[in-house]
């Protein structure tokens, strides 16, 4: 079944899925040929992507793609579902502390539009109720609420407030006010600790006001009063510690496979795969448990691969650091075959990425991972951290991908790419990809060309 | 040996012979873009040898580069126009330090290092009011060529403010505008000026002198005037501004 890597379309996908079955592969129950996807679920997009041939990968993708299902069946089973929002990482760690509890991300939603290739109309319904093109994407989860069809509409909905991008805010303001109710806390914006102030260390080398973790642990524990009321249970220290060292299972084995895969000479595994396993952070895509299962899968897959020297991608292509989750998958494909490969991302979550402290009481563990959120602080900060990982990579070049209407900050692309320039030098360029990119692939594909070709020409003769 | 550079832009073609022991330019030579872009493009660059009175044996390797390049088949390799303009003008003018290229459909701003290597660029081709796209819209309203266009601008004494950033909404401003008198010469300028501005916006923290302005649009000599005065340095037009994307195709070996 360990064929050389290669990227296959979803019609040689088919056969191969076929031929794998012959040997013998062994699917979980969600597993199956992935042209069900587009059949069943209308995931256009899936036909213009290309795929890692793994059988790691085939699973990685149908656990993606089932989650919908999963949070449906999980509902029949009688779990309460826990809506997060906007904090990308720290409230499912406690929801999934709690038996019989799931929590996902509403939001999302917002690659729906790129998998149906917009002909799920969430973005046009979505301006119908008012948030128009000039808003985020993630407008779409506001229709996937009010019609249904997709995800089942949780039990308790949870969404930070404070320090969060303006079109979030404005998009879970009218998500309420539809008749939604919401369990707002309040996160403050990241800050130097002043001179005299009591510093906390955050996870990711940051730093923050004691007072500020004070007032995110008390906010947590707010969180998590309503979510041992939703459960009928008590959440104590220790299933929050017993949660936290799940969490860190996952982000531990992310590592592991981001280490194997960024860091190499030559990439194992392609950067759409990637993408999509670096997105299992957030909140396991439903299901904790599977998601180390898959992200094991991947990880061996990666180290079987670079043990036997063989590669997803060329080792003379040009290494980039990406920032920022593309709307249109559709764009890693595109990266790869003009020569580049990633070396290294900042996909706005860095802070599910790294460990949640174990040493810490849990819920000041998990308010000081929560600070460490690249959202809630500086722009500086998350410069300075994506400088640090070009370097630690060798990366040859930087990407700002930017999402059409997202403005958590307006300058946040100009500040990373003045700060790389100044401070590593390499070539840096923003992007803006929009959630279905045909009609711009020319540029697109120009810009990211011109990338590598000066990535490549500034390399020593 | 003599290679040969294509540069396919939206709104013509153009050829490039290079002798690469001789290292002089032999032949150039341009043509119409259109719906069929590689039959055009074979036609030219067949043109182009038989006018230098070479046979296409004697061409040891063709490049081609422009927003069409993927359309080239005949070409051995394909290489974006913005390393292809930056190894062009190098060669023409070495201390270049920034390239302004406005082109028909898309406008960019290339940094340069010692020895004429890219450092980075910025590039627009979302908004029309930055191109050659924004004077073509104002010479078919006006119904008039690019040259007399340029004469006009040249006789302009107050140029007119186009505000809107738009090309759409231009269109409609630069209508009003002449509906109200003003006189053509400066409503032309104004464009210019419109088109350096926005240019400029783009160029932002990439001026580094000496800057040289190339594309089709660096012809017009109204153009650089406004480029100057909008970005407060001197512009020079490099030599043969419409061929330096295919000269650096013919200057590249694929690398």
């Amino acid at each position: 079944m360990n064929a050389s890597p290669r990227k296959l379309t979803l019609d040689e996908w088919d056969d191969r899925h076929e031929q794998l079955r012959r040997d013998g592969l062994r699917e979980p129950t969600y597993g199956g040929p992935l042209r069900r996807h587009v059949v069943r679920d209308r995931n256009f997009r899936l036909q213009h992507l290309q795929f890692d041939n793994s059988p790691a990968a085939l699973r990685l993708w149908n656990f993606l793609l089932t989650e919908n299902q999963r949070l449906h069946q999980a509902r029949a089973n009688g779990d309460k579902l826990v809506g997060a929002m906007k904090d990308l990482g720290t409230v499912p760690v406690m929801a999934y502390a709690l038996p019989s509890m799931r929590a996902f991300y509403p939001d999302g939603a917002w690659w729906t539009p790129c998998l149906m290739e917009c002909g799920d109309m969430l973005l046009q319904q979505a301006e119908t109720m008012g948030l128009d093109s000039s808003f985020c994407p993630v407008r779409a989860m506001l229709p996937a609420f009010e019609h249904g069809g997709h995800f089942p509409r949780p039990d308790l909905l949870v969404c930070s407030a404070g320090a969060i991008c303006d079109d979030f805010s404005a998009i879970a303001q009218r998500l309420e006010h539809l008749g939604h109710p919401i369990l707002w806390w309040e996160m403050p914006r990241r800050r130097q600790p002043d001179s005299g102030e009591t510093a906390c260390a955050l996870p990711g080398g940051l730093s923050a006001p004691k007072i500020q973790v004070d007032c995110v642990r008390a906010e947590l524990g707010r969180v998590g009063q309503a979510l041992g009321e939703l459960a009928g249970k008590h959440l104590d220290d220790v299933w929050l510690a017993d949660g936290i060292r799940a969490a860190n299972r996952v982000r531990r084995t992310l590592e592991s496979l981001r280490r194997t895969v960024y860091a190499a000479p030559a990439a194992a595994l392609p950067a759409l795969e990637m993408l999509v396993a670096e997105m299992l952070a957030i909140h396991f895509c439903s299901d904790r448990e599977e998601s180390i299962a898959v992200l094991d899968g991947l990880l061996a897959e990666a180290q079987s691969r670079a043990r036997r020297n063989q590669f997803a991608v060329s080792a003379d292509a040009a290494r980039i650091f990406w920032v920022n989750p593309v709307a249109d998958l559709r764009a890693m494909n595109l990266l790869e075959e003009i020569g580049g490969r990633i070396c290294g991302t900042d996909y706005m979550f860095t802070h599910a990425l790294d460990l949640i402290p174990e040493d810490l009481p849990p819920l000041e563990a998990l308010a000081r991972a929560a600070l460490a959120d690249p959202m809630v602080g500086p722009a500086s900060d998350r410069a300075a951290r994506i400088v640090r990982e070009c370097r630690a990579n060798g990366a040859e070049a930087l990407v700002v991908s930017r999402i059409p209407g997202a403005s958590h900050c307006a300058r946040e692309g100009e500040i990373i790419l003045q700060f790389a320039r100044r401070e590593i030098g390499i070539p840096a360029i923003e992007l803006e990809i929009s959630p279905v990119c045909d009609a711009m692939r020319t540029g697109l594909r120009s810009r990211l060309q011109a990338l590598v070709e000066i990535a490549r020409d500034r390399r020593p003769a | 040996m003599i290679r040969a550079g294509i540069d396919a832009g939206s709104r013509s073609i153009k050829t490039v012979l290079f002798d690469t022991e001789r290292k002089e330019i032999l032949a150039s030579g341009l043509a119409d873009q259109g719906v069929e872009q590689e039959r055009l493009a074979a036609e030219l660059f067949a043109r182009v040898l038989k006018e230098a009175g070479l046979g296409r044996s004697r061409i040891s390797g063709v490049v081609a580069t422009g927003y069409g390049r993927h359309a080239i088949g005949f070409a051995d390799t394909t290489i974006t126009e913005i390393t292809c303009h930056a190894r062009g003008v190098h060669w023409l003018a070495p201390s270049a330090r920034t390239i302004i290229e406005i082109g028909g459909q898309d406008s960019k701003v290339i940094s340069l290092e010692d020895g004429g290597r890219v450092r980075d660029f910025e590039m627009n081709d979302r908004c029309a009011a930055g191109t050659g796209r924004f004077l073509e819209m104002v010479a078919a309203r006006l119904e008039m060529n690019w040259e007399k266009l340029s004469e006009l601008g040249r006789q302009s004494r107050k140029p007119a403010i186009i505000s809107n950033v738009c090309v759409v909404f231009a269109e409609t401003e630069i209508i009003g505008l002449l509906a109200e008198g003003k006189p053509l010469p400066d409503v032309v300028a104004g464009v210019q000026n419109a088109i350096a501005t926005r240019v400029s916006a783009l160029a932002g923290r990439f001026i580094a002198p000496p800057v040289y302005f190339t594309g089709g649009v660096a012809l017009l000599p109204g153009m650089a005037r406004a480029l100057e005065e909008a970005l407060s340095c001197p512009i020079h037009v490099a030599p043969q501004p419409q061929f330096t994307g295919a000269l650096g195709a013919a200057l590249s070996d694929g690398a």
